[in-house]
């Protein structure tokens, strides 16, 4: 067929068609000639065109559903998913296909979600694993957990996680006509885990019921992290689609995510309301059903929801049923805590899950919002319903919280001697602060520290108050910001400390030991934020000014020259911090401190003494260290034990690697005494003890200690975790001692697929689990897999540490012996010799690699017969030999 | 697929594949659930990913129509990659492939129709590219008669007698009659 033919068939075929039925047969073979297959064409193409059921005709749909998105029945039957056998399909999403799976080995359940058909772009396939990262950081009971992770021979990623028999929240709370307390309860768990996900960075995005299920025992999941991300490029919520096919609504998305804004821990906060708002009301706060993502964000935009108190009276009377009537002050709570949520403004909303659920926990306990208006009324009143026995007492108490301003003005206007007012200060902060943790409670528990920092900022907006009087406000601010400091909050502690910085250093007093101090905290909390030449800095600064005016024993200059020495440790400026932290030890005993700051000081400058490689003095400092700890806190005790531990470490640098054995031994005796057998610390000495063992070549023993490492950490961490991975290695690298090549390769392959699974394909330790899986299958011969994942390691050291990283020359001299043991002469000396040049510069020779780096470039160099560029290495060599046989 | 251009370029390419992709797995979907032919024209694909891509410097050129052309020929690709694979598994494993849990859907299409069609239409496309393209627009795209007669350049009759002869040949070739 060509063009011209092609135009006479048209054209004998439209001919055809202008004819009666009956007439197109003779019109064509009349007009057509004698060309049987010209004819047979038309003929072919007039009757195609009466039937009209070719696959053109009927749609894109067949088409698509032939090929598109599906798995093979034969993988029901087979075992290609792990130990997991499909049974049924549970569900899809955007993002993949969730079946039900069965083990059979074990008799449990489990989800296994596939993405089919993930060759259609690279971008799809990472979306589907980016979730499967997600799972595997995720470990909370509050969370689906993920158990396994593989691709099938074709390359269809596949992971299988926890199994959730249950009912979205809702309709849970429905079938078993939860009252609000309860609703209440449920709705904090979900929050919980919200909350961990976000620590660990991660946005859900589709926060809904039917993401939430709860099972018939009353426990909490959270599913499908993956659905919403993979939907990033169109912004929208799972099941909105603005052809309104699929009849869901855009109820649960926040406005930004509906406008296709910037999403944020606050969207979650947003959908979170609406889950709130839904339990409460029994109803959605809007009416989206069907609405394009613009019309939803519209109408959202146009007023506030009805209050949930409103909404649920009027569900309630639809239904027929007796309202909840907690009390109008209770649901005027739950409105404010609901909205507060549901606000428009991301920058109105509760700023953390965190947030959203202390304020949860004071509705259940009764206490003020902290949404609410700060009225003295609202709180007193609070206060007084709470605690009607001590309300005397408390009654003083709480006045003097409230009223704390207005107490201190009169006292300061009053006092005008200046030792007096000095005196008085004191006494005031002193009161002030005890005050401020007797506001209502008898003890503050850590567990309650959370309410403690809505004290602090009360402290801080009263303080805040006082700019009359800077020298009580500074010691104030410095007050409050190291409380904040100790709980963790380190951008609160941030501002409140340098503003007390400022306020001493505007009173222009060069002399001022007050300035001094204030200077000193702040440069530790620059320590704790890793800012660590502004700590350098602050604190020789203050240390500076103190030296001045004090003594050289006065524990301000201790303590300031020890905070100097620990930011000179974490710089890596071990002899300086040696010198500074010797100096303290020296005062220490001259003026008789107490054991445990003695004890604090000496752990500083053993570990200092560690790090720049003075092993024997950080030995027997971490021994005098042992004793002081062992005295006061008692045997069995875990600071006792990280003190063995730290022992240990020393030892086995040392070699002695049968005292390192015992020091670990007692460690993990005293932490399986004090924490139970399923604890982190049990499996991080027992990877310790059984590192121990294999440099003893002890290994059955070491083997069994590792395998129980192993255990805890599946146990406690799951099985796609990072210190499961970091067992694995270990017992690789005992079963390649052993010679058990094909045993140390699973090790490593499955170490390396968990570092993959948590952190993706660039991370360091990736390159390290490849590269020892590289060195396995150099004995076994694969050289050319070797060599590949050799230089693929030595790819991702480059970027991720740095081309002068030792890894980095120890990799190339992996891989240089790999292409020597090939014959690939010259391919090894380059390689051998880029790790060798690597290697030399570092402060702390690798030795070992670099005796191995010189004995292969002379092999290699003398194989390719150039003996005047091998002579070099082979008299190294030599001379390293004689040094260390000393003769 | 597609040999990569710059980043965003790129970038844009993969969604339009990824959107291409969704499209095709919701009429999968649609026809599997028994719905009526109304709702399995690929348009969604179009208005969805419409003005989500057309930011990109790729894509963002382009008119509408132009754009639905090029989804059209995202969608074509999409599928004849699938059936290749589809066809190779069942090579490789030698089983057949069935869908997984639920009943067939009456004169399914198979794979290998669909690889024919595609070899059809580059056939045609030698023969007369404004009719191939047609086709392509139509068939894999959902545009309508006028929106191809406007992208064309031709009337609407024109489109719907070229239309004809097509369809007509291209069913030939795939299930000749004597």
């Amino acid at each position: 067929m060509n063009r011209a033919r092609w135009e006479r068939v048209q054209a004998l075929f439209h001919g055809a068609l202008d004819r009666p039925t009956a007439d197109r047969r003779r019109f064509v073979e009349q007009e057509a000639g004698p060309d049987p297959e010209l004819i047979a064409d038309v003929l072919g193409m007039l009757a195609q065109d009466e039937s009209q059921v070719s696959l053109l005709d009927r749609g894109l749909g067949p088409a698509a559903q032939a090929v598109v998105g599906r798995l093979d029945e034969a993988m029901l039957g087979r075992q290609l998913f792990g130990p997991y056998r499909l049974l049924r399909i549970l569900g899809e999403g955007g993002m993949g296909v969730v079946y039900l799976a069965d083990r059979a080995d074990l008799g449990t359940q489990a989800a296994i979600k596939i993405l089919p058909d993930a060759w259609l772009s690279p971008a799809r396939r990472e979306r589907f694993l980016a979730e499967q990262r997600t799972l595997a950081q995720l470990n909370h009971p509050g969370i689906a957990l993920l158990y396994d992770a593989d691709t099938l021979p074709d390359g269809t990623p596949w992971f299988a996680m926890e199994y959730v028999d249950g009912l979205p929240l809702t309709e849970w709370c429905r079938a078993h006509q939860s009252a609000v307390p309860e609703r209440l309860r449920l709705f904090r768990l979900v929050c919980e885990a919200v909350r961990h996900a976000h620590q660990h960075a991660v946005i859900h995005r589709d926060l809904k019921p039917s993401n939430i299920l709860v099972r018939p025992d009353g426990v909490v999941k959270l599913l499908d992290f993956g659905i919403a991300k993979q939907l990033e490029a169109m912004d929208l919520p799972a099941d909105q689609t603005r052809t309104g096919l699929r009849a869901l609504t855009p109820a649960y998305a926040a406005p930004e995510q509906l406008r296709g804004g910037r999403i944020g821990v606050h969207s979650d906060v947003y959908s979170l309301g609406v889950v709130l708002y839904e339990l409460l009301a029994r109803r959605l706060p809007y009416d989206l059903v069907g609405r394009t993502p613009e019309e939803a964000a519209a109408i959202i935009a146009a007023r506030e929801p009805v209050r949930p108190s409103v909404a649920s009276r009027q569900t309630a009377a639809q239904a027929g049923e007796l309202w909840s009537s907690m009390g109008a002050s209770a649901w005027a709570d739950l409105d404010v805590l609901c909205l507060t949520a549901m606000r428009q403004d991301p920058a109105r909303r509760y700023q953390t899950v965190d947030a959203l659920i202390r304020e949860v926990d004071r509705y259940l306990s009764g206490e003020p919002l902290e949404a609410r208006p700060d009225t003295v009324g609202y709180r007193l009143g609070k206060f007084v319903r709470r605690n009607r026995a001590a309300v005397v007492a408390g009654g003083v108490v709480a006045s003097l919280v409230v009223g704390l301003v207005g107490f201190y003005t009169i006292r300061l206007t009053s006092a005008r001697n200046g030792a007096l007012a000095e005196a008085a200060r004191s006494e005031r902060i002193q009161r002030f602060t005890l005050n401020l943790f007797r506001g209502g409670e008898t003890a503050v528990a850590p567990a309650e520290s959370l309410r403690v920092v809505s004290l602090l900022e009360g402290g801080v907006r009263e303080a805040a108050g006082l700019d009359r009087e800077p020298a009580v406000q500074a010691e104030l601010f410095q007050t409050l910001g190291t409380v904040f400091q100790q709980l963790g909050k380190f951008d609160r502690a941030d501002s409140l400390l340098t503003r007390a910085v400022a306020l001493r250093d505007a009173r222009r007093d060069t002399t001022s030991t007050d300035l001094a101090r204030s200077l000193v905290l702040l440069g530790r909390l620059r320590i704790d934020q890793a800012r660590l030449e502004d700590a350098d800095s602050l604190i020789r600064r203050g240390l500076g000014i103190l030296r001045r005016s004090l003594p050289a024993d006065h524990p301000s200059v201790v303590d300031a020259s020890v905070a100097l020495g620990l930011a000179l440790q974490k710089r890596g400026r071990y002899d300086e911090a040696i010198g500074i932290l010797g100096g303290v030890i020296q005062v220490d005993s001259a003026t008789g401190v107490p054991d445990r700051t003695r004890a604090a000081h000496l752990r500083e400058l053993g570990n200092a003494y560690f790090y720049a490689g003075h092993y024997p003095a950080a030995d027997s400092l971490g021994r005098v260290v042992l004793a002081l700890d062992r005295a006061e806190y008692g045997e069995q005790h875990p600071e006792v034990a990280t003190d063995l531990a730290a022992i240990g470490e020393i030892e086995v640098v040392l070699g002695k690697y049968a005292d390192a054995e015992q020091s670990y031994r007692q460690a993990l005796a005293i932490t399986r005494g004090w924490y139970g057998e399923d604890h982190p610390e049990n499996a991080a000495n027992l990877t310790r003890l059984g590192r121990a063992l294999t440099y003893e070549k002890q290994v059955p023993e070491a083997t069994i200690a590792l395998e129980q490492a192993l255990a805890i950490q599946e146990r406690v961490f799951g099985p796609v975790h990072p210190q499961t991975a970091e067992a694995l290695n270990e017992l690789g690298n005992l079963a390649w001692t052993e010679d058990k090549y094909d045993l140390a390769e699973a090790r490593f392959r499955r170490a390396l697929g968990i570092y993959r699974a948590v952190f993706g394909e660039r991370h360091q330790f990736v390159g390290v689990a490849m590269s020892n899986l590289a060195s396995v299958l150099s004995e076994k011969k694969d050289y050319r897999t070797a060599e590949d994942l050799y230089r693929r390691s030595i790819a991702i050291y480059e970027v991720e540490l740095s081309p002068d990283h030792v890894n980095t020359g120890i990799g190339h001299i992996k891989l240089g012996r790999t292409l020597l043991r090939q014959r690939r002469y010259a391919g090894a000396v380059v390689e051998s010799r880029k790790g060798y040049d690597i290697l030399i510069r570092q402060t702390d020779p690798a030795t070992s690699f670099i005796r191995a780096a010189r004995r292969d470039l002379a092999a290699a160099y003398d194989s390719l017969g150039q003996p005047q560029h091998s002579a070099r290495f082979h008299a190294e060599l030599a001379d390293t030999a004689r040094a260390a046989t000393g003769s | 697929m597609i040999s990569p251009a710059t980043g965003s370029d790129q970038d844009a390419v993969d969604r339009l594949f990824s959107a291409a992709y969704e499209e095709l797995k919701r009429l999968a979907r649609a026809v599997q659930r028994g719905e009526q032919s109304v709702t399995l024209t690929p348009t969604a694909l179009v208005n969805e990913a419409w003005l989500k891509l057309s930011a990109s410097p790729a894509l963002g050129r382009l008119s509408r129509l132009e754009f639905k052309r090029v989804a059209a020929r995202a969608m074509r690709q999409v599928l004849i990659e699938a059936a290749r694979r589809r066809i190779a598994d069942k090579r490789g494993g030698g089983l057949t492939a069935v869908t997984l849990d639920e009943s067939f859907s009456q004169a399914a299409v198979s794979a290998a129709d669909l690889l024919q069609l595609h070899d059809a239409l580059d056939a045609l496309a030698l023969l007369n590219p404004r009719q191939a393209a047609m086709v392509e627009g139509r068939f894999f795209g959902g545009l309508e008669i006028p929106e191809i007669a406007e992208l064309l350049g031709i009337s609407e009759a024109t489109v719907l007698r070229d239309w004809r002869a097509a369809r007509a040949w291209l069913a030939h070739e795939l299930h000749p009659t004597s």
